[in-house]
C-alpha cells in the first residue's frame, strides 16, 4: 500500500457507466518521514470517505477492486484507510490528532 | 518477492479493507545487503516482525493467496522475516539470532 496526501477532488461527468457514483480523489504521494509530496500524482477511488488534506494509503492493481465501493468496477487505485499515525524509529512523524489541534503548525501544506 | 526493512508503523481506524486485527508496518524497500533505497510501503504485517528486521514482501493480487487477505483489497504483505542472504557464496545480510 501507498502513502500519499488528498490534495483534491477529480470531476469527471463523460464517464463509462459503471464508473458512476464513484468519488475521484486527487492523492499526491508523500515521504512518510518528512510528509512532503513527492510531485507524482494519482486519481485514487475513494472507499472511506477522505478529505483533502488527509494522509490515506491506497491500493493498485486488482486488489483495488476488492471494496465494497469497488466491487465489479473499473478502479485500479482504491483509497482503503485514513492514516491517523505514522511511526518511524520510534517517533511520531505524524499525529493526526495533533496536527489537527495546531493547525497553524500542522502538516497540512 | 521484494526486500524491505521494517522502520515502523501505520496507525489507521478508519479503514475499508475490513481485515481483523490488522497491524501495517511502515517498510523500506532495500537492496541485497539490507541498505534502504528510501522508497517506503505500507505492509499488512503477518508474521509479527519488529522494527529493524528485514522481510519479504508479496505485492500484487498474490496478497490474497492468505485466509486473511482473501477477497480483501489489500496488495503488499510481509510474510517472512528474512535470517541471511547470501550473493555468491558471501553472506551480505544475516539478522539477529
Amino acid at each position: 500500500m501507498v502513502l500519499a496526501r488528498v490534495k483534491g477532488t477529480v470531476v469527471a461527468t463523460h464517464k463509462s457507466p459503471s464508473m458512476e457514483g464513484l468519488k475521484l480523489l486527487l492523492l499526491e504521494k508523500i515521504d512518510p518521514v518528512t510528509l512532503k509530496g513527492k510531485g507524482d500524482f494519482v486519481v485514487g477511488i475513494d472507499s472511506v470517505g477522505a478529505n483533502a488534506g488527509e494522509i490515506v494509503f491506497y491500493v493498485t492493481g486488482s486488489s483495488a477492486r476488492m471494496t465494497d465501493t469497488t466491487k465489479g468496477k473499473p478502479s485500479d487505485a482504491t483509497i482503503i484507510a485514513i492514516v491517523d499515525a505514522i511511526e518511524k524509529d520510534g517517533t511520531l512523524t505524524y499525529d493526526k490528532a495533533a496536527a489537527v489541534q495546531r493547525p497553524a503548525t500542522g502538516v497540512a501544506e | 518477492m521484494n526486500i524491505a526493512r521494517v522502520r515502523g508503523t501505520v496507525v489507521a481506524t478508519r479503514r475499508s479493507d475490513k481485515v481483523d486485527g490488522a497491524r501495517f508496518l511502515l517498510v523500506e524497500e532495500c537492496d541485497q545487503r539490507g541498505a534502504g533505497r528510501n522508497e517506503y510501503l505500507v505492509a499488512l504485517d503477518m508474521i509479527g516482525a519488529d522494527r529493524g528486521q528485514l522481510v519479504l514482501l508479496t505485492q500484487g493480487s498474490s496478497c490474497r493467496w492468505t485466509f486473511r487477505t482473501d477477497d480483501r483489497p489489500m496488495d503488499t504483505l510481509a510474510v517472512a522475516i528474512v535470517d541471511q542472504i547470501d550473493e555468491r557464496g558471501v553472506v551480505t545480510y544475516a539478522g539477529q539470532g
